[in-house]
């Protein structure tokens, strides 16, 4: 009796369980109908962010459609999104490119060609800043993607450090000691005097390793440029560490954040120790680009808030970016296409981002109207968007080429193994040939040639 | 008649799992060995270029390195592995000792298997570091060094602390194996050992590690085949390139880094294929070892 009862509910239950999932079933299909049925036609977008997310609400509103956004993560960003362009099946109407593969993604079919007709975005080339323009255009002379934003870099240092080391705080003077590799040492000789030190870890200065004259890491007939900028970025590494100027606090580890806000602990030696206990360190300054100030220093500073300026360093440089643009074989272009004059030539909703984001536009018609009217707390009321797009315009664009990442990478990689000593450097710039003739059999380094 | 029906329902029966299996691992296994033959890139058509990338791996300095890192950090790692699982199975197992809460300890030896390997390299990113680290604070506070090291910028103590880290991942899983089989010898074997008064050492040698033979044979291939695909903690500890100097790059580090950050498909195809045969030569070698000793043994 028992048993029979238990099998009995036992089916119930199983039944239950089964007309709960088709039911399940059944609901999201009729969602999906729904949204058919009422004929707003769907926009889908790929990113590796969710800094999408405000701009896809006020699209949705405006053009009253369905926006699909699907955020993978960078890692896995290109392998993920590869095959599906390859196939074309459940492909997105747009995607968008990071810094990182830009170059190798304008190069391929995916990206719809955007100086032609309709879209003659040639036209506006001039209302861009110049190297966030050119960096969508491949080497054929097709634009595939553009972007919205601009992403130079530049020195974020604590004011009240300045005052104490140099007697002022004053952006052009403390510019000045940044300005050439030199004098940004002589600086940090003076700040290790005071208790301070010049940067968080030797990473920092790895925007500063080409020098004055910034040249591609490939010239046109593929050879690698081994320039005297880069030559010399050895030795000035290397005395960045024989002078201990940093804190060793590697870029994006716990430390390098804490440093941010005040003194960190120190593992000091023995040695040091008996002369002067020194077991904290205070960080003076940072290499950060733009977005650097809104998602890395805001986010993880109290105490130290008001409390910084940002100036310019040795060289420009940009630090990442986010590229747009439309699949080459969607059916939807142009409502793809009005999602990109919007987020890229739209006056009135570019305004409304900056001034809501902060986020630094490359587009200057806006940033024209707007530039005057920042002035940022945190940096003690100074105009960061002024100086940012002035750096933005000394950025060369021709400099950029398809292997940064992995060849900075690289050249960092072996110019540490010259600072720990556990190379001569002839044999780190060796490796270093070596390391490219394996990931890249097509590069011809100085030692072929 | 009645048969053939019956056979049709079993064929239907076993479908999904060879329709999945030929879909997802032996269709890429096949276009993998296609694509060691060409110089494919990632994007377009795949150029045909033969032995090409074959001929260099063979010559490639940096594989071999990632094949001799590969041993050497796996070498470090199965022995600290099996030997403290080992000594921990017997002390659990000892019919002397009869060790309590089993089960509890079981558990918490396996915990680290259960951690994401990422937050496995973050916490030992944190403890090994060099100027803020907390193993360096300790050694430093006991008066033990004199000077922060850096473990992890030095090749030596980047591999063992690869190693260790694994060892610590794994024991556990090793350890329950471990006791899967020595619950499995019998008891009658220990008994008529201690009333022949044999000791600790004798019953370990002549009667638990023979018997333990199999199972020691099969943790062996299973920790070698995943041994040689080690690429995680290496991966998330340093660059990512195998720093420093070159010591944490693997083979499959290499593999990865050839085709997804270099984009030379064709070519980490072929590593692919390379490390396939290098773990198939290892697996039978192993194999062979074990059962001639045993043979002899017996």
């Amino acid at each position: 009796m028992g048993e029979a009862c238990m099998k009995k509910v036992f089916a119930l239950l199983m039944m239950a369980l089964l007309t709960l999932g088709l039911a399940a079933c059944g609901d999201s299909e009729s969602g999906g109908g729904d949204g058919a049925s009422s004929g707003k036609k769907t926009l889908t977008v790929w990113s590796f962010t969710d800094e999408l997310e405000p701009a896809i609400e006020t699209f949705k509103e405006k053009f009253d459609v369905e926006v699909e956004l699907t955020i993978v993560p960078i890692e896995d960003y290109p392998t993920r999104l590869r095959p599906v362009l390859e196939s074309g099946q459940g492909a997105p109407d747009i995607f968008t490119g990071e810094l990182a593969f830009i170059k190798d993604w304008i190069e391929q079919g995916y990206w719809e060609t955007l100086n032609q007709e309709p879209y003659n975005v040639d036209d506006i080339e001039d209302d861009y800043i110049d190297y966030v323009f050119e960096l969508g255009r491949n080497s054929n002379g097709e634009v595939k993607a553009l972007s919205w934003q601009t992403t130079p870099g530049g020195i974020f240092y604590r004011r009240s450090i300045a005052q104490e080391v140099f007697g002022t705080d004053d952006l052009a003077e403390i510019g000045e000691m940044f300005s050439t590799r030199e004098s940004m040492l002589e600086a940090g000789d003076q700040l290790k005097e005071a208790g301070y030190r010049l940067f968080p870890d030797e990473g920092a200065i790895r925007w500063f390793a080409q020098g004055q004259d910034p040249q591609p890491w490939v010239n046109e007939d593929n050879e690698l440029n081994m320039t005297e900028g880069r030559l010399n970025y050895f030795d000035y590494a290397k005395e960045l560490r024989e002078k201990d100027l940093t804190a060793f606090a590697p870029e994006w580890s716990p430390s390098w954040f804490a440093a941010m806000d005040g003194p960190i602990n120190y593992n000091a030696g023995w040695d040091e120790v008996a002369e002067e206990a020194e077991t904290e360190v205070e960080v003076f300054s940072y290499a950060l680009p733009t977005w650097g100030l809104h998602s890395v220093l805001k986010e993880n500073v109290e105490e130290t808030a008001g409390d910084w300026a940002v100036t310019s360093g040795p060289n420009p440089y940009y630090w990442g970016g986010t590229w747009l643009g439309m699949y080459s074989q969607s059916e939807n272009k142009d409502l793809a296409w009005e999602f990109i004059k919007m987020m890229t030539h739209d006056e009135e909703f570019l305004t409304d981002w900056a001034m809501e984001t902060g986020d630094v536009l490359s587009y200057l018609p806006v940033t024209d109207k707007i530039k005057d009217e920042f002035s940022e707390d945190f940096l003690d009321g100074q105009n960061n968007y002024t100086f940012f797009l002035e750096e933005a315009q000394k950025i060369n664009p021709d400099t950029v080429t398809r292997y940064d990442q992995q060849l900075d990478s690289m050249f960092g990689t072996v110019v540490s193994e010259y600072v720990e000593g556990v190379k001569t450097k002839d044999e780190a710039i060796a490796e270093f040939y070596n390391l490219v003739n394996s990931s890249y059999p097509d590069i011809i380094t100085p030692d072929e040639q | 008649m009645m048969q053939s029906k019956l056979n049709k329902y079993g064929y239907l029966f076993i479908l999904p799992f060879f329709a999945v299996f030929l879909t997802f691992t032996v269709y890429p296994i096949v276009l993998t060995f296609y694509y060691s033959f060409t110089s494919y890139s990632g994007f377009g058509d795949a150029a045909f270029i033969g032995m090409e990338n074959y001929q260099r791996l063979i010559s490639d300095d940096y594989f071999w390195e990632a094949f001799y890192n590969t041993i050497y950090i796996w070498g470090i790692n199965f022995g600290f592995q099996l030997g403290i699982a080992l000594l921990l199975a017997l002390l659990f197992s000892d019919i002397r000792l009869k060790m309590k809460g089993l089960s509890f300890f079981r558990a918490a030896f396996y915990l680290p298997n259960l951690i994401t390997i990422a937050s496995v390299a973050l916490l030992f990113g944190i403890l090994l570091g060099w100027h803020h680290g907390t193993i360096n604070h300790l050694l430093l506070d006991l008066g033990l060094i004199n000077e922060p090291i850096n473990w992890l910028n030095n090749p030596t103590t980047a591999r063992w602390s690869v190693a260790l880290i694994g060892a610590w991942m794994w024991f556990g899983n090793t350890f329950i194996i471990l006791m899967a089989g020595i619950s499995g010898i019998s008891n009658d074997y220990f008994e008529a050992a201690l009333i022949d008064g044999a000791n600790r050492l004798q019953m370990f040698t002549k009667i638990t590690l023979p018997l333990l033979k199999p199972i020691m044979l099969y943790v062996l291939i299973t920790s070698l085949i995943g041994g040689l695909q080690i690429f995680d903690l290496p991966m998330l500890l340093t660059d990512g390139r195998g720093s420093p100097q070159g010591s944490l790059n693997t083979m499959v580090l290499y593999l990865y880094n050839q085709a997804f950050k270099f984009n030379n498909y064709g070519y980490a195809a072929a590593i692919a294929y390379g490390l396939f045969i290098i773990t198939v030569c290892f697996s039978l070698i192993t194999f062979k070892a074990m059962y001639r000793k045993s043979v002899k043994g017996e």
